[in-house]
């Protein structure tokens, strides 16, 4: 590509899939191995292209033991709003705006996200209308052909699944919606006629004409996902249908990661960092069947849900709410109207309106539990997590708020942008400098991106490193500089300049660097740093994987929680 | 004008209008009348949606010479589930035998209302208001049209539209109806299912009052396409022919349109 500058590859620590920050031979990585070692289990089922040799992290995914045992079912609240029992048609037109479809600037993604909205229509349409013993193989296939030859335009979902929405027409309103606000934000962050500042106004703005447009907004406050994922029909979905929940869990997963691969990114560096999403998607999480729980936003696009929690927190919800509808549709031992009632359940569970005026942070329990993970408001309480530390599969206990790999504290509030970022074996983890990034990609197994902030929010390093380790960026000229030192400085001693002018504006503020020695992009991509003298291997709060099934995860929720709601 | 020409210039003037960029987000699923056929279904566009609709046809009356006629609506989609409309169809035709000549046609003010969707048993149920003022040639009066509509599903992925018109002459001539109803029945599928999903292929059926008195009622028959042709724009193909109806009928008509939301 021209403008690339590439150098050699590095020594590539693959871990086989676990995350190890510092190496094999370090004892603290040693550690953190054995407690993440209970998470695993290869995924047989699919081919992985590209990397079908390579050796999958053990890990076992989370399923309902008795899908078709029939357990108490919660009551609906008694007095609901209007608007979920509306029989009426009740379409919004989007938000004017210059950057409607630009999407189609990065036309890959664009493609893409065609695709995924067949597939979910297929697979609601098939449940609802007695196909859904073939949901496995006649609709995956079907779901496959189009993913593989994906639409040129946004098909409407109710035209493919007029079933599901003569029968769910209120719930098929509330997933428009926020498919819309999903559409548009991305629009947004492709287009190329916004500067940074106008695209942060303008998501703000759509948030806004989302969320005060109509009643039907899901809640942009952080819940309890454990609870969300524990109703006496939870994982039914998964466990009956894991190829189909695969591939609705690889969608969650690009409407997520496609955030942070787009936020802050010019067009070229959107296009590049699309290349290696984009065959993440195709060649393994699609397929994936070993997924604990779905991916949440946070998970995969860090650096936009920290600086738009209330939106990461909705769509999560929104994910939520599918895979809530999801189950209840799998659940054979639901009758029609038992359907009817838990679906519009779920639905007010994950409503703006059930939680009004409700805040991040408060926690009255179950359903009103808006805890969030400390450094990450835009995630809601994982099972089995503290606020300060989350099970990450394949990884183990991890802090949000520290970086993941010399676990010293992120920037947090308008200094958030100066974090850098790493998207790498389908996860994304903000790291604090550049070295971290760097480092931290060479330890990992496969293409990776790497964001990393050069001196203000607008202007972003995107570094590619290919399957061999082999990093290159669209900015060649960059520059860097790097003291080695400890890490409790790292964000000082390991920073990327655009220009030198750049550096001497900063040395002029920092002059203990004034003698720094300036890197170019290959030196820089050729040195490897020491292990972080600050790395700290956080404790759980219990030492296994939360989400490894036990004797009673029939996962019923109490009667007190579950009518909680009716409060 | 020969019939060639009239035809290549109306293929010329949609193909143009195609070629510029468009500004906004029409469905090829959903259905407005006269784009191709003459049935609507039942829903009304997207609040604050705005739209145009141009089209142009070739008509062959029974009898006489050929014309062609244009169509350009614009709607507004002012209060949930409702939108306004405001139409004119300009032609260069001929009455009978004489020659051709240009008429403006009568301007059309429209309401169109959603009472609900489609659910459970329930067809998705409308009504359609339209007055057309005398802005033609030889057109007096202000005519007025009622269209109620139910659109529903049948297996799969078929739809029927059901129109009841009522249309009033309201200074009708000697020898024409004051009052003419009509019935029409309109059918979409979307084609390409699973592999595509662009174009939506449409018929319909029909039977309504002829406008003079003593004269039988038209009966009609169409088949139509609708083709996505941007994410913002569709494309509209169509051919009616009425096949009985006395010296008001038309032999085809070969329409062509282009519709965009912005």
């Amino acid at each position: 590509m021209p403008g690339n500058s590439s150098a050699p590859a590095q020594v590539r620590l693959a871990h086989e899939g676990e995350v190890h920050p510092h190496g094999a031979n370090d004892g603290k990585a040693a550690s953190q191995r054995d407690a993440s070692s209970d998470s695993a289990s290869s995924d047989e089922s699919h081919t992985m292209p590209d990397r079908a040799s390579a050796r999958r992290p053990r890990m076992v995914a989370v399923t309902n033991a008795n899908p078709d045992t029939p357990k108490p079912l919660p009551t609906l609240p008694a007095k609901l709003p209007a608007w979920m029992s509306n029989t009426r048609k009740n379409h919004i037109f989007h938000k004017r705006g210059p950057y409607n479809y630009d999407v189609y600037n990065v036309r890959p993604l664009a493609l893409d996200l065609n695709a995924v909205a067949v597939g979910h229509a297929f697979a609601y349409e098939d449940m609802v209308t007695g196909k859904a013993a073939t949901l496995e193989t006649k609709t995956f296939e079907r779901i496959q052909r189009v993913l593989k030859n994906p639409p040129k335009f946004m098909p409407d979902e109710a035209n493919i699944s007029p079933t599901f929405g003569r029968k769910y027409g209120v719930l098929e309103q509330v997933f428009d919606w926020t498919h819309i606000l999903h559409a548009q934000t991305v629009d947004v962050l492709t287009s190329t006629q916004l500067t940074h500042a106008e695209k942060e106004r303008e998501i703000e703005a759509l948030w806004k004409f989302y969320f005060e447009s109509v009643p039907y907004a899901i809640s942009p406050l952080p819940m309890n996902m454990e609870w969300l994922d524990s109703q006496p029909y939870s994982m039914a979905f998964r466990t009956k249908y894991p190829k189909v929940n695969g591939l609705f869990w690889g969608y969650h997963w690009l409407q997520g990661t496609m955030y942070d691969g787009l936020y802050g990114l010019t067009a070229e560096q959107q296009k590049r960092s699309y290349e290696v999403i984009g065959k993440r998607y195709h060649t393994t999480e699609l397929y994936r069947t070993n997924r604990a729980f779905m991916p949440m936003f946070a998970e995969v696009s860090p650096r936009f849900a920290a600086r738009f929690p209330h939106i990461a927190n909705a769509f999560d919800n929104l994910h939520m709410l599918h895979d809530m509808v999801n189950d209840i549709l799998a659940t054979p031992w639901m009758s029609e109207r038992q359907k009817d009632e838990q679906i519009k359940r779920a639905m007010w569970i994950v409503s703006a309106e059930a939680h009004r005026n409700e805040k991040p942070g408060d926690n009255s329990g179950a359903m009103h539990d808006h805890r969030f993970m400390e450094g990450m408001p835009g995630m809601g309480m994982m099972r089995g997590s503290a606020t300060e530390l989350m099970w990450m599969q394949g990884m183990g206990w991890m802090s949000l708020s520290e970086c993941h790999h010399c676990t010293m504290p992120l920037p947090k509030g308008d200094n958030a942008w100066r974090s850098s970022a790493i998207s790498a074996d389908g996860w994304t983890m903000r790291v604090r400098c550049a070295l971290c990034a760097r480092d931290m990609s060479a330890e990992t197994k496969g293409a990776a991106v790497l964001r990393i902030p050069l001196e203000s929010p607008d202007k972003m390093l995107v570094v590619i490193a290919d399957e061999a380790g082999n990093l290159s960026t669209d900015t060649p000229d960059v520059l860097f500089i790097e003291e080695e030192g400890s890490h409790a400085k790292c964000h000082e001693w390991s920073r990327a300049f655009s220009s030198r002018a750049a550096f001497e504006k900063w040395v002029r503020d920092n002059p203990k660097y004034a003698d720094a020695k300036l890197l170019t992009f290959a030196q820089w991509s050729h040195k490897e740093g020491d292990e972080p003298d600050t790395y700290a291997k956080p404790a759980g709060p219990t030492e296994s994987d939360p989400y490894a099934p036990v004797a009673s995860d029939a996962t019923v929720a109490s009667d007190a929680t579950a009518n909680e709601e009716n409060r | 004008m020969s019939t060639h020409r009239v035809l290549v210039a109306v293929l010329s003037a949609v193909l143009a209008l195609a070629a510029a960029r468009p500004g906004g987000a029409v469905d090829h699923n959903n259905i407005d009348a006269g784009r191709p056929l003459d049935f609507d279904d039942a829903e009304a566009i997207a609040y604050r949606e705005k739209a145009l609709e141009f089209g142009g046809a070739l008509v062959k009356p029974h009898g006489g010479k050929p014309g062609v006629q244009g169509a350009v609506e614009f709607l507004y989609g002012f209060a949930p589930n409702t939108h306004l409309s405001f139409d004119f169809d300009p032609r260069y035709s001929s009455e009978g035998n004489e020659k051709r000549r240009f008429d403006t046609g009568d301007v059309g003010v429209g309401l169109f209302h959603n009472f609900n969707r489609e659910h459970g048993n329930i067809p998705a149920l409308s009504l359609r208001a339209d007055a057309y003022l005398p802005t033609g040639r030889n057109s007096r009066g202000i005519d007025l049209r009622v269209r109620g509509i139910a659109s529903r599903q049948l297996r799969g992925n078929n739809r029927l539209h059901l129109n009841l018109d009522l249309a009033l002459n309201n200074q009708a001539r000697r020898g024409e109806r004051k009052v003419q109803p009509g019935v029409l029945l309109g059918y979409s599928h979307p084609l390409g299912y699973p592999t595509r999903f662009d174009r939506t292929m449409l018929a319909q059926i029909g039977y309504r009052a002829n406008e003079e008195r003593g004269q039988s009622g038209i009966a009609t028959l169409g088949l139509g396409l609708r083709q996505q042709v941007s994410v913002r724009s569709v494309f509209d193909l169509g051919l009616k022919s009425d096949l009985i109806g006395g010296r008001r009928r038309d032999a085809f008509q070969l329409v062509a349109g282009y519709s965009t939301q912005f």
